[in-house]
């Protein structure tokens, strides 16, 4: 077992001394099944590296109760969880539940925040990485919103016109 | 003109003079006329923008030789910074509504300066990143919107396909 930036995958982008850095303010956590890592609507996120375990990643649909958007495993790719916490003010867009025996390394976001406010360089490099992901997030998102326009106008939905607008509206640039 | 041109531009507000001197080494003036375009959908992207005076509407093809409205945008901000972080095509075209006067820095110049480490190159992504959180926070609500109504509606089984589709994408 292995909670130490210093030697995870996704901390590859930083410098030896940069790690350290990051080791200095990072923790080691854990968490039982069902416990909670992230609460959506509550306050920003912290970033979670999952080193181990499973979670699932669930949002709240107004009138129609909780749906999971999805479930990530430390073994596969994308171990990274709540990194948009670190750069947001809002609260958080999700839940974020262990599965089962889940431990991650745990960048608390008022760290994070102490650590720019001082003009660290590793956290802004940081910074780079979670906007790159988000940048990509985000064209996919819009590629999904046109997508769905799209649909509802060949089903002729236009008992859903209003959203139709709504989307366009809101479609970023 | 000096040093104030990248003020009252929340990317650069977090910089030092010294640091805002860096970024204006790699200014080019650039200067549009009403109906020109600066972005055109499915294009590269080569510049982001600082539009310092003047006015665009952004339109994108939602339906075939159909274009929409999506916004207009006034002068002074910055136009380009998503696929400055993407390095994708332009999604959607930007068209300036009436004269524009810009300052334009070559994505390639920018991001040369980005892996060499400079921090001031490191700073402004920080700030496009909070951009992009607070705009992915909007997308986000907008599709819990669509997402819960497209529940209400759902008269028939294909589209639970569909919604499944938009929520796969979604993440968080």
């Amino acid at each position: 077992m292995d909670g130490d930036p210093r030697n995870v995958g996704f901390f590859e982008f930083l410098s030896t001394e940069e790690r350290a850095e990051f080791a200095e303010v990072s923790e080691l956590v854990a968490f039982t099944p069902g416990e909670t890592l992230i609460e959506e609507g509550s306050e920003p996120s912290s970033l979670f590296v999952l080193t181990s375990g499973r979670v699932e990643v669930s949002k709240r649909i107004p009138r129609h109760g909780e749906r999971i958007l999805a479930e990530i495993d430390a073994a596969n790719e994308k171990t990274v969880v709540g990194e948009r916490g670190l750069l947001d003010s809002r609260g958080a867009s999700a839940t974020v539940r262990a599965k089962g025996e889940v431990e991650a390394i745990k960048i608390p976001r008022e760290k994070f925040r102490a650590m720019i406010s001082a003009g660290s360089p590793a956290a802004y490099k940081l910074a780079t990485r979670i906007t790159r992901i988000l940048a990509r997030r985000l064209t996919r998102l819009d590629e999904k919103v046109v997508e769905t326009i799209r649909e509802l106008e060949y089903r002729g939905e236009t008992d859903l016109d209003v959203f139709r607008d709504k989307l366009v509206t809101e479609w970023t640039v | 003109m000096q040093g104030a041109r990248l003020e009252g531009l929340p990317l650069f507000s977090n910089l030092s003079p010294e640091e805002q001197a860096e970024i204006e080494a790699l200014l080019e003036p650039a200067s549009f006329g009403a109906g020109e375009e600066i972005f055109e959908e499915g294009s590269p992207e080569k510049y982001l923008y600082v539009l310092t005076s003047g006015t665009v509407k952004v339109y994108k093809e939602i339906f075939p030789n159909q274009r929409q409205h999506l916004a207009t945008i006034h002068a002074p901000t910055v136009v380009g910074e998503l696929g400055l972080m993407n390095e994708t095509k332009a999604a959607a075209s930007v068209v300036a509504e009436e004269p524009v006067e810009a300052l334009r820095i070559s994505h390639e110049a920018f991001l040369e300066k980005l892996k060499s480490g400079s921090s001031t190159a490191h700073k402004v992504t920080y700030e496009i990143g909070r951009t992009l959180a607070e705009r992915m926070a909007k997308t986000d609500e907008s599709i819990t919107k669509i997402v819960a109504r497209l529940e209400d509606a759902r008269s028939d089984r294909d589209f639970d396909v569909f919604r499944n589709k938009l929520m796969q994408e979604w993440g968080f």
